[in-house]
C-alpha cells in the first residue's frame, strides 16, 4: 500500500480503486435504504446476524486449517476441505449408533464428546496421510507442484469416501438436549447455535493459546517464518509440520461436527462449499495468519447472512439471496483492493531482518 | 582426536559443485577461521557441518562420530551450534521466544536458566528488550540475538558466519571481545569473517578458500605474514 | 514469510474454478456426435447374411439403426441415479424395467438390453451423460432424464445424433415450447403448467391461504414450476409476497427464511429438490416469524424417501404435490405387486408409472416402424420413429390414456396434493394416498 502510494499511480489502480469506491458507494445507499424502509425489526437483523456468527464460526474453524498450513508451507492444501468432510461423515455411524443405543438422549454430554473426538481423531488422520503421502515427498519441489498434488488428492479423498460410503447424504440424529432456545433481549439462540459458538471460540482460543504459549506453538511460528534457521535451533521442522497438519485436522473434524449439528446432512460432497468459503474466509483475513483467519470466517458468515439483505433488499433487487456469494467474493475483491493482504494482512510487512 | 574435521567433502546446490573437496580440522578449544572472497564457499562449508546442506561426497565428523546425512536438528543436539549469515531471527517472535527457540531441544531447566542468564551478561540489551519482536531491532541487536541464540544450544563447537557484518566498528570491537570470552570459556568457535586481519587476530589457525577449495592453510600468525593473504584479503599491496 | 499478494489469490481462484469445472464436466471435451448406425454402414451381423434380392432396407433422413438376428434392441437411459436425488432415477429404472419385464423381456422377438448413464441432477451431469449415449451407436432410443437441467444440458447432442427421448419425469415448462424444443423430444410426466396451477388451486381454495413466498434454485424445474405457481396464484387472486432463490448446493437457508419472514406470508412453496428441499423444510421451523402458522407446501421433486429422512419431523403436516397414484389405471394395482416382488420395496418417488409408459410408448412405436429383413435383422428408421411416437394416440397406459400432442407432450396429467404424515418420516416412504386433488 504505501509503496503503491508513493509511486505515480497507474492507470489500473485508478480503475481498481473507482471500481472498489463505486461498490462501497453501492453497499451504503443499500444499507441506508433498506433500513429507511424499515421492514426489518431489530430481532430479525438479530437473528441474522446469530445466523452468520454461527457459519461464520465453522468457516473460521476450517479456514485456520488453510492457513496454518499455508503459514509454514507456504501452499494451499486444496484437500483440507476433504479433511474437514472425514470426520462428520464417518462420526455419523457413530451417532448413529448411540442414537440408537438411547445413549445420546440420557448422556448427550459423553455422547457428543465421544462424536467430536471421533471426528477429529479420523480427519486428523487423513491429515496426516495427507501430509506424509502426498506432500512430503514433495517437499523441495517448486510450489505449484504440491498445489496440483493438492487438488488431485482432495477428488480423490473424495471419490474414496463416495466409494466406501455411497453418494445418499446422511441424517445426524437429533439431540433432545440440544433443543432449546435462549432469549437475550431481541436475541434469541437455540442450544445448538450456543453450542456451535462456546465450541468454536474455545478451540479459537485454545489454538491462539497454543501457538503463542507452548514450546510447540513458538516452534511452529518459528518454522513459519525460516525453516533453515528452525532447523539450526534443534527444532526438527518435519514433526512440526506434521503437528501443523495434525491441529489443522482436528479443527476441521470439530468444526465438521458442528456443521453436522447444525445442518444435520453429510455427504462425501459436504466438503466443497465450507471448504471453499473457508480459503476465501482465509484469504480476506490474511493468510498465514491465525487471527486473520477467525476474523475473515466470522466477516464471511455475516456477510453471507447479513448481506444480501441489507444492500440489496432496499435497493429491490428481487431474490438477494442468489447472490450471496457473489456478494462473498465482491467483498473479497474489495478487500483486497484496499488491503492486498488481507484485513489482518498489514501486520506481516514488518522490516525484514 | 579433533572435534570437528572435514575429510574431503563435496557439496552441491543442484548441478552447481560449492564445495571441491574441502578437508579441515578443529582442535577442541580453538579458534578456527575461514577466510576467503564471496562467493569462495564459506557459507556452504558451514551449511554442510551444520547438516543443512548433505555433502555428496566426502565426510564430516564430530569428535570422531560420522555427523554427515544426519538431520539439522539432529547435529544441533549434538553440540554444534550456528549463528547464521545474515542473522536469520524470528522477526516476529519475541527476543526472549528466540532465544528459548535456541534451547528447544534441551530438557535440562537449570542449565536452560543459567545460559540464559549468561547471555543476558554477554549482552545486556538483549535483555532491555527482551519482549520487543525480533524485527523491530537494530542490525547490531539482531546480531546479538542471533549468537545470543546459537550461544543457547550450548554448543561445543560454535560456526558464526560473518558475526560482524553491517556493525558500527565499536561494536565489531564488541563482538570479537565477546568471541574470545566464549572461548576462553571452553567453546570451540568455526568463523567466518570478511575482515580477516580482525578474525586472524583472534584465531588460532587459519583456512583460506578459493572457488570451493582451500588454497592454504597455517598458525593464524603466519597467514597474517603470508603474502597471499595480505594482497587479497588484508588490502595490503 | 512472504507478505501474500492479490495476484496469488487470483491465481489460485483461477485453478480453484478450474478444478470445479473439472469435477463437474469429465466430459467437456464431447465427442462428436455420431449417428447411430446407417443402412451403408451395416453391422458385421448384416454383412455376413447376404440378403436375398427383393428386399429392399428402409432408408431415413436421419438414418438407419441396424440390428442384427441376434443382437439385442438396445434402449438406453439418462437417470439420476447416485447421489440425494437418486431416488428420482432409480424409481424411474425401475419401472421400464417392470415394464420389459411385462414384454418378456423381448421386443419383436429381439431380446431387449437396457442400460444407461447416470445424470446426477445436473446441467454438468446431462450434458456428460448425453455425449456419453451419443457416441453409442446401438442405442435405438434414450429414457430421461430424470431432471430438467439434465436434458436442457444434453438434450441437443442426442437429439443431433438422431436419438428419440421420452423422459417420464422431465416437467419444466419450457421443454415442451415449441420455441425451445429440440426434435425428438417427447415426455410422459405432466408440464408443470399443470402442476403449477393445481397448486395454486390447492393453496387458494383448500387452504384458504392469501399470500404466499417461492423459493426456487435456479434449476429449470424448480423456476418453472415456482413461476407457474406465483402466475396461477396471483391470477387466483392471491398476492406472492417475495419469490427468493437459492443455490442447490446452499446449506444456511436461515437468513433467506428470516427474510420471507419479514413479509409475513401464509404459505411458502418451494418446488426444489431433494437436499435444500430437506433443509428449508427443517430450517423453517428454526426461524421465529414463521414458526407453525406457516404452510409449508413442496412438489414432486421432493417425492422421495430420502426428503423425509432429511427433514424429519419438520415435515410431518407438509404438502407435496405430486402426480396422483389414484387416478392410475387399473394395471398399476399389478404394477406395484410386480414392484414389490422385484424390489421388496414400495416405489420410492413418483414416475415409476410415467417410466412404465414411457417404455411401452417407444415399444408400440418400434413395433411399428420396424422393418425386419428375411434373415431376422432389424432396421429401424430414426425420423420414423419419431414420427410414429408423436402420432401416439389415446394409448393406454399406466398413468392414464396418453396422447402425444404436437410439442410432444404426451402425459394424461393428474396431480394431487399428499399430506406428509408421521409414518412417512418414520418409515421413510412417500404418501400413498392423495389428500385433496383439484375438483373436490
Ligand atoms: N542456494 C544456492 N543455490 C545455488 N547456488 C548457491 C546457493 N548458495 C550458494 N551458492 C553458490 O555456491 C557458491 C558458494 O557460496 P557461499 O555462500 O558458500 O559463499 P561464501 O564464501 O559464503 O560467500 P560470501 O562471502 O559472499 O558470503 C557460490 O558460487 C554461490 O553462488
Ligand atoms: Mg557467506
Amino acid at each position: 500500500m504505501l509503496k503503491r502510494r508513493r509511486s505515480k499511480l497507474e492507470i489500473t489502480d485508478i480503475f481498481i480503486y473507482a471500481f472498489g469506491i463505486f461498490i462501497i458507494a453501492i453497499i451504503l445507499y443499500g444499507s441506508f435504504e433498506t433500513l429507511r424502509q424499515g421492514k426489518y425489526s431489530a430481532s430479525q437483523w438479530a437473528d441474522l446476524f446469530v445466523f452468520g456468527i454461527t457459519i461464520g464460526g465453522i468457516y473460521a474453524l476450517i479456514a485456520l486449517g488453510y492457513t496454518m498450513v499455508y503459514g509454514i508451507l507456504q501452499m494451499i492444501n486444496f484437500a483440507h476441505s476433504e479433511v474437514f468432510m472425514a470426520g462428520p461423515l464417518t462420526a455419523f455411524f457413530l451417532a448413529d449408533a448411540l442414537a440408537k443405543s438411547g445413549l445420546l438422549a440420557t448422556n448427550p454430554a459423553i455422547s457428543l464428546l465421544l462424536i467430536f473426538a471421533f471426528s477429529m481423531i479420523v480427519s486428523t488422520t487423513v491429515a496426516v496421510l495427507l501430509e506424509r503421502i502426498a506432500y512430503r515427498p514433495l517437499r523441495h519441489a517448486p510450489r505449484l507442484v504440491p498445489l496440483i498434488t493438492a487438488i488431485g488428492a482432495s477428488f480423490f479423498l473424495q471419490y474414496a469416501f463416495r466409494g466406501l460410503f455411497g453418494t445418499q447424504f446422511k441424517v445426524y440424529p437429533e439431540i433432545p438436549a440440544l433443543e432449546g432456545v435462549v432469549t437475550i433481549g431481541v436475541v434469541r439462540l437455540t442450544y445448538t447455535q450456543i453450542l456451535v459458538m462456546i465450541s468454536a471460540a474455545a478451540l479459537m482460543i485454545g489454538l491462539q493459546a497454543f501457538v503463542q504459549r507452548t514450546r510447540t506453538g513458538k516452534a511452529m511460528r518459528a518454522v513459519a517464518e525460516s525453516r533453515e534457521s528452525a532447523a539450526l535451533m534443534g527444532i526438527n521442522v518435519d514433526s512440526i509440520i506434521l503437528t501443523t497438519f495434525v491441529l489443522g485436522g482436528a479443527l476441521a473434524g470439530a468444526a465438521g461436527v458442528l456443521y453436522a449439528l447444525v445442518f444435520t446432512q453429510v455427504s462425501f460432497a459436504m466438503g466443497f462449499i465450507p471448504g471453499i468459503k473457508a480459503f476465501t474466509a482465509a484469504v480476506l483475513g490474511g493468510i498465514g495468519i491465525i487471527p486473520g483467519a477467525m476474523l475473515g470466517g466470522l466477516f464471511l458468515g455475516i456477510v453471507e447472512s447479513v448481506g444480501p439483505t441489507l444492500f440489496l433488499d432496499g435497493l429491490n433487487i428481487a431474490a438477494p439471496y442468489q447472490l450471496k456469494d457473489a456478494i462473498a467474493f465482491t467483498l473479497l475483491v474489495l478487500v483486497l483492493i484496499f488491503r492486498p493482504s488481507g484485513i489482518m494482512g498489514g501486520q506481516t510487512q514488518e522490516k525484514k531482518a | 582426536m579433533p572435534i570437528l574435521e572435514l575429510k574431503d567433502v563435496h557439496s552441491y546446490y543442484g548441478h552447481i559443485h560449492a564445495l571441491k573437496g574441502i578437508s579441515l580440522t578443529v582442535e577442541q578449544g580453538e579458534i578456527v577461521t575461514l577466510i576467503g572472497a564471496n562467493g569462495a564457499g564459506k557459507t556452504s562449508t558451514l551449511r554442510t557441518i551444520s547438516g543443512l546442506l548433505h555433502p555428496r561426497e566426502g565426510q564430516v565428523f564430530l569428535e570422531g562420530e560420522q555427523i554427515n546425512g544426519l538431520p539439522a536438528h539432529i547435529i544441533v543436539s549434538k553440540g554444534i551450534g550456528q549463528s547464521p549469515e545474515g542473522r536469520q531471527i524470528f522477526s516476529r517472535l519475541s527476543v526472549m521466544e528466540n532465544l528459548e527457540m535456541g534451547a528447544y531441544s534441551r530438557k535440562d531447566k537449570e542449565g536452560i536458566k543459567s545460559d540464559l542468564d549468561h547471555v543476558f551478561r554477554l549482552f545486556p540489551r538483549l535483555k532491555e528488550r527482551r519482549s520487543q519482536t525480533g524485527g523491530t531491532l537494530s542490525g547490531g541487536e539482531q546480531q546479538m540475538l542471533a549468537m545470543g541464540r546459537a550461544l543457547m544450544t550450548r554448543p561445543r563447537v560454535l560456526l558464526l558466519d560473518e558475526p560482524s557484518m553491517g556493525l558500527a566498528p565499536v561494536l565489531v570491537e564488541t563482538i570479537f571481545e565477546i568471541i574470545r570470552d566464549l572461548n576462553k570459556e571452553g567453546v570451540t568457535i568455526l568463523l567466518v569473517e570478511q575482515n580477516a586481519a580482525k578474525a586472524l587476530s583472534i584465531a588460532n589457525r587459519g583456512y583460506v578458500m578459493e572457488t570451493g577449495r582451500i588454497v592454504l592453510s597455517d598458525e593464524a600468525s603466519k597467514l597474517q605474514e603470508s603474502e597471499l593473504v595480505r594482497k587479497a584479503y588484508l588490502g595490503e599491496d | 514469510m512472504k507478505a501474500f499478494n492479490a495476484k496469488y489469490v487470483l491465481v489460485l481462484l483461477a485453478i480453484v474454478a478450474i478444478a470445479a469445472l473439472m469435477a463437474c464436466a469429465p466430459a467437456a471435451v464431447q465427442p462428436t456426435a455420431a449417428p447411430p448406425t446407417t443402412a451403408a454402414q451395416p453391422t458385421a451381423a448384416t454383412a455376413a447374411t447376404a440378403a436375398p434380392a427383393g428386399f429392399q432396407p428402409p432408408t431415413d433422413a436421419l438414418g438407419v439403426v441396424t440390428i442384427g438376428p441376434n443382437d439385442p434392441v438396445h434402449v438406453g437411459y439418462m437417470f439420476v441415479t447416485s447421489g440425494a436425488d437418486g431416488a428420482l432415477g432409480i424409481d424411474s429404472r425401475r419401472g421400464v424395467e417392470i415394464a420389459i419385464d411385462d414384454k418378456g423381456g423381448k421386443l419383436l422377438d429381439h431380446q431387449v438390453k437396457f442400460d444407461g448413464q447416470d445424470s446426477g441432477c445436473s446441467a454438468e451431469g446431462g450434458q456428460a451423460a448425453a455425449a456419453k449415449l451419443a457416441a453409442d451407436n446401438t442405442f435405438t432410443v434414450v429414457l430421461g432424464s430424470s431432471c430438467s437441467s439434465e436434458i436442457r444440458a444434453g438434450g441437443p447432442t442426442l437429439s443431433k445424433a438422431g436419438f428419440t427421448v421420452i423422459s417420464p419425469s422431465n416437467t419444466a415448462p419450457d421443454l415442451t415450447d415449441p420455441a425451445k424444443r429440440f426434435p425428438g423430444y417427447f415426455r410422459t410426466a405432466h408440464n408443470d403448467k399443470v402442476q403449477g396451477a393445481v397448486a395454486a388451486k390447492f393453496a387458494l381454495e383448500k387452504l384458504g391461504v392469501k399470500t404466499a413466498a417461492t423459493i426456487h434454485d435456479g434449476s429449470p424445474y424448480a423456476e418453472g414450476l415456482a413461476n407457474a405457481f406465483a402466475e396461477n396464484f396471483e391470477k387466483g387472486g392471491g398476492k406472492i409476497t417475495s419469490r427468493e432463490a437459492v443455490s442447490p448446493t446452499d446449506t444456511d437457508f436461515k437468513p433467506v427464511l428470516t427474510k420471507i419472514a419479514a413479509d409475513k406470508p401464509e404459505m411458502i412453496f418451494y418446488p426444489i429438490f431433494v437436499a435444500a428441499g430437506s433443509l428449508i423444510t427443517k430450517q423453517a421451523k428454526e426461524v421465529p416469524g414463521l414458526g407453525d402458522s406457516v404452510k409449508l407446501m413442496a412438489a414432486d421433486g421432493t417425492f422421495s424417501p430420502d426428503f423425509y429422512k432429511g427433514a424429519g419431523d419438520a415435515a410431518v403436516g407438509m404438502f407435496q404435490s405430486s402426480p396422483d397414484f389414484s387416478a392410475f389405471t387399473g394395471g398399476y394395482a399389478k404394477f406395484l405387486e410386480e414392484h414389490q416382488a422385484k424390489f421388496g420395496e414400495k416405489p420410492v418417488s413418483a414416475f415409476h408409472a410415467h417410466a412404465y409408459d414411457a417404455f411401452n410408448i417407444f415399444a408400440a412405436a418400434l413395433e411399428k416402424v420396424a422393418v425386419k429383413g428375411p434373415d431376422g435383422t432389424l432396421y429401424i428408421g430414426q425420423q420414423a420413429l419419431r414420427d410414429a411416437v408423436a402420432a401416439t394416440k389415446d394409448f393406454p397406459g399406466l398413468t392414464g390414456t396418453l396422447t402425444c400432442d404436437p410439442n410432444g407432450d404426451c402425459a394424461d396429467p393428474h396431480i394431487a396434493v399428499y399430506q406428509v404424515g408421521e409414518d412417512n418420516v418414520k418409515n421413510a416412504v412417500v404418501p400413498s394416498q392423495p389428500f385433496w386433488k383439484p375438483g373436490q
